[in-house]
């Protein structure tokens, strides 16, 4: 194993933002190449690993709403929405705001 | 602005550039730990190529975290959007009731104004034919006077008296008496031949005569004298003079009353 390979996945790891949950999966490849470096048994387990993050992340992006459009394509249709919103209230409140009859209650 | 809608309609969803971008990442992640496994057994010099992979492998996963930002991002948005539409839902439901109330008010509106149009066509029509209200009331008291609505209080079965003409009234009044003027000579008539004259002998004249009177020939309205009980049995003058003025008097009544 060279040593420049470890040093860029090491460096490219510490890049990657860890701040809510972790994306990346530099650290389980750095993890795995290790192993092989060690001659390791963990090798299969942290083979196995990636699979199952790889997978868990496919499912993981198939659940997640909203994501059937591009940015920009939500933000004209938010924008749609709002302004459908704003129009009918404004059509409601015109027409319930429109000058009533008195009638006269019958003596 | 259309522009903008083409260009991000054309853009691809998040959706598919994720999975594009774990695809590469998968691939590329397999093809570094068997160049790595293969470069340990077989220690073959592989010039720049594992450099190659390996900076894909950093640029895609970088790519991967941007793109998972960019959907939890997209994710909250959705949830807005969601809250957007049910409150367009809602506008939406309220629209139509007010729809429908004004639909029913202006039902009622119109009901209420053909009608009153209606109203105001009948009241035209009555104010053109009006008739004074004081030719009616003489009218329904020559009517009433006549007896033909009402039997007269001394009426008992029996009597002679009908609220119509009878046969022999009839033989006796005028148009009897023309038919017979040839024969009978103008005014008289033998005793005896009373009933080919067409006219009541004697002893059969009824006791109380059923006033003939005719409405249209115009005869001054009756006194109330006339009505029931007051009238005299047989014939009295003032019956006769009504036969006079009807005989003679052919104009109508409300050229008498007025």
């Amino acid at each position: 194993m060279t040593p420049h390979f470890v040093r860029a996945i090491i460096m490219a790891a510490a890049v990657s933002v860890v701040d809510e949950e972790d994306y990346s999966f530099l650290p389980i490849i750095h993890d795995i190449i290790k192993c092989m470096d060690k001659d390791s048994p963990d090798v299969h387990q942290e083979l196995n690993k990636l699979k199952t993050k790889i997978q868990e992340a496919r499912e993981q992006i198939s659940a997640m709403p909203g994501i059937d459009m591009s940015p920009a394509l939500q933000d004209n249709k938010l924008r749609t929405l709002r302004e459908q919103v704003r129009t009918k209230n404004q059509l409601l409140q015109k027409y319930k705001s429109l000058c009533m009859f008195d009638i006269p209650k019958p003596s | 602005m259309k522009g903008e809608t083409v260009m991000a309609a054309a853009e691809k969803p998040t959706k598919e550039k994720l999975l594009s971008t774990l695809d590469d990442i998968e691939v590329l992640s397999r093809e570094l730990i068997e160049m790595l496994a293969l470069s340990r057994t077989q220690k073959l010099p592989q010039p720049g190529e594992d450099t190659q992979i390996l900076e894909l492998l950093v640029q895609r996963d970088k790519e991967f975290q941007e793109l998972m930002q960019t959907a939890v991002v997209q994710g909250r948005v959705n949830q807005e959007m969601q809250t957007l539409e049910k409150e367009v839902e809602k506008r939406d439901t309220d629209i139509q009731q007010l729809q429908k109330q004004l639909k029913e008010a202006e039902h009622i509106l119109a009901t209420a104004v053909y009608q009153a149009k209606e109203k105001l066509k009948s009241i035209e029509k009555a104010r053109k034919g009006s008739i004074s209200s004081e030719e009616i009331i003489k009218y329904a008291h020559r009517i009433s006077a006549s007896n033909a609505v009402c039997a007269p209080l001394n009426w008992i079965p029996g009597d002679p008296r009908r609220p119509y003409p009878t046969d022999l009234e009839m033989r006796s009044g005028m148009l009897g008496h023309m038919s017979n003027m040839s024969t009978n000579g103008v005014n008289g008539h033998l005793p005896g031949d009373a009933l080919a004259a067409g006219r009541l002998p004697d002893v059969l004249t009824p006791q109380y005569p059923w006033p003939s009177t005719d409405v249209s020939m115009g005869i001054l309205p009756p006194h109330h004298g006339n009505d029931f009980g007051l009238e005299p049995p047989g014939h009295n003058k003032e019956n006769e003079d009504d036969v006079e003025a009807m005989s003679t008097d052919s104009s109508s009544s409300s050229s008498d009353s007025d």
